[in-house]
């Protein structure tokens, strides 16, 4: 198997330069590290890791702008936010920004290495609090003009997520494979991802930030 | 922060009741030159609209500064009454009977406002009251017409005074909204410090520590443990809005523990003091059974989701669970303990309550309250 190349930004030397140890020792590829937004922009681009290990409070600065900009710029790499933040709202815009998931920071070191290859891997990284965080999302935005929907299973899904339930719990219990789990989680990640370009292009074209006269 | 020295909200107040007086005023001279000669003493109806016009000027000066004490205001009450009194030498005792109105005319009807402005309903009714009394004594008589003005002058009084109550409590409630958001405001700042710095250390020391093992590992307990409470503790949310609901989520997420874990919506979840500390109580309770009987290692995840019409919680735990029977059995015996307990309540709240469980696979409730209240 390919190695995976990973990339940490945080603006804690001291928790960056562990993460960036941790994942060393365990036969990661550490190209580079970064303390800030505008920095994480700009090393990733040049070394386009596979995953971006994205802390949420770059100081003054925001981690989910950092990955809309990463994620859009480089198709290839996924974001992995590992944030002490407790689960709230700004998770919650890195993942409409275009995360492909979450951890906290007090995760375990085999709960990080396991994070980081499933996310490198495609597979979106939920934790109960995310789910329960984009469930909220969904239900708030059903009172906009054209809200984005889960199907039933996606719900339910989710919400054997937010109940601390794993994949293999869930295909357990709904009868169905592993795979398919998975797919219907980062099923509710995408149609969010979707939703929210879509809207900030509008955003952009109602406001003529287009370019457009 | 420094606190806003409250201005009276009631200032507008004042000062249309000094234009009333102004207006009034240029009134009740026109009145009077209409009538210029046919009065019993003629300079004392000029002298009487020259009193007010000095009384309108003191006032009209005091009023808007800062608004008046009771006592002022009971010193208008005064001055007006003294002036109607003097009516009664002005005008011939014909005049008095009939349809000539006594010097000061609707003058007086300021004074009731600035009762009513002063102390609310119960001031504007009294003033409005005395005013009216002062009128049927100069006069000395009672008609339909006198009663008429006593209903308007009432009516005025106690219509003013609603209103000034109104927008001093309305002044109120936006000041007590100004103090939580700036609570609010201070508790994310200190959350971000306490985050940025004590949070990090605390997650990195308990990675670390487990990882070395031995004493190290328990030194990492104590601090994971600590990260937890801290954590729960700067993220929950400021509990009372200013309406007097409670956002749920305050209340569940200081439950969160190493083995209780909380998810919720990001955006807020109002409820009404008592339900929402309700549904809190029972949410302990089912965590209090999770902790008595799950088994120690068990673990127990808190899901909040508002439905919009109902609010759904679900714990969820991954103990031993209740073997088959022993529900029923317990409920047969009439000791039901807390499923019961906490039925009853959820039935008090109007919601509904389901519970599964299978040996070996944990204790699933879930809570479902509807928003009717």
């Amino acid at each position: 198997m390919r190695t995976i190349s990973v990339m940490v930004v945080d603006d804690h030397p001291m928790w960056r330069d562990g993460v960036a140890r941790d994942l060393a020792e365990r036969g990661f590829d550490v190209r580079a590290t970064a303390g800030d937004a505008a920095a994480a922009v700009r090393i990733a681009a040049a070394v386009r890791p596979d995953v971006v290990l994205m802390d949420l409070n770059l100081g003054s600065e925001s981690g989910a702008d950092a990955t809309r900009e990463i994620t859009a710029s480089l198709p290839t790499t996924r974001v992995l936010v590992l944030s002490a933040s407790g689960e709230h709202d700004d998770v919650l815009q890195a993942v409409k920004a275009g995360a492909s998931g979450y951890l906290v920071k007090s995760a375990s070191a085999a709960e990080l290495v396991d994070a980081v290859e499933r996310t490198a891997a495609g597979d979106a990284v939920f934790t109960p609090g995310l789910a329960g965080l984009v469930l909220g999302e969904y239900r708030r935005m059903a009172a906009e003009p054209s809200p984005p929907r889960l199907t039933d299973r996606e719900t339910e899904v989710l919400r054997l997520v937010a109940k601390g339930l794993t994949a293999r719990q869930i295909a357990d219990r709904l009868v169905l494979s592993h795979r398919t789990v998975e797919n219907h989680v980062q099923s509710t990640l995408r149609k969010l991802q979707l939703h929210n370009r879509v809207e900030l292009a509008r955003y952009a074209i109602e406001h003529g930030l287009d370019g457009s006269p | 922060m420094t606190a806003r020295v409250p201005r009276d909200p009631a200032a507008p107040l004042w000062r249309a009741g000094v234009l009333l007086r102004v207006i009034t005023l240029c009134f009740a001279g026109v009145v009077v030159a209409a009538h210029h000669g046919e009065y019993a003493r003629t300079w004392l109806a000029w002298a009487v609209v020259g009193g007010m016009a000095v009384w309108t000027l003191a006032t009209g000066l005091y009023y808007p500064r800062r608004g008046a004490g009771l006592w002022f205001t009971l010193v208008d009450l005064a001055v007006c009454c003294g002036l109607m009194a003097l009516s009664r030498w002005a005008l011939t005792p014909a005049q008095l009977a009939g349809e000539v109105p006594l010097v000061p005319t609707v003058w007086v009807t300021a004074v009731v406002a600035f009762g009513a402005i002063r102390a609310g309903m119960l001031g504007g009714t009294a003033f409005g009251l005395v005013v009216s009394l002062c009128n049927f004594a100069v006069r000395g008589f009672v008609d339909i017409d006198l009663l008429r003005d006593m209903v308007l002058l009432v009516g005025i009084g106690f219509v003013l005074g609603l209103a000034a109550t109104t927008s001093r409590q309305s002044a109120l409630r936006l000041a007590a909204a100004e103090r939580i958001e700036a609570a609010t405001a201070e508790r994310e700042r200190l959350a971000r410090g306490i985050h940025d710095s004590v949070l990090q250390v605390l997650a990195r020391v308990r990675k670390r520590g487990l990882e070395v093992g031995g004493e190290a590992a328990e030194l990492g307990e104590l601090a994971g443990r600590q990260e937890v409470a801290l954590r729960a503790l700067v993220s929950a949310a400021p509990l009372e809005s200013s309406s007097g609901e409670v956002d749920l989520r305050g209340l569940l997420q200081v439950l969160t523990t190493e083995r209780v874990h909380v998810s919720a919506p990001g955006t807020p979840v109002p409820l009404p003091g008592s339900v929402a500390s309700e549904l809190s109580f029972l949410v302990r309770e089912a965590l209090e059974n999770v902790a008595r009987h799950a088994g120690p290692s068990a673990r127990a995840w808190v899901l909040l989701e508002d439905l919009g019409s109902s609010v759904v919680l679900s714990v969820r735990d991954d103990g031993v669970g209740i073997p088959e029977g022993r529900l029923a059995e317990a409920s047969a015996q009439g000791r039901m303990g807390v499923a019961r307990s906490i039925r009853g309540r959820v039935a008090d709240l109007g919601g509904t309550i389901t519970l599964e469980t299978a040996p070996g696979q944990g204790v699933e409730w879930e809570l479902r309250v509807p928003r009717t209240w």
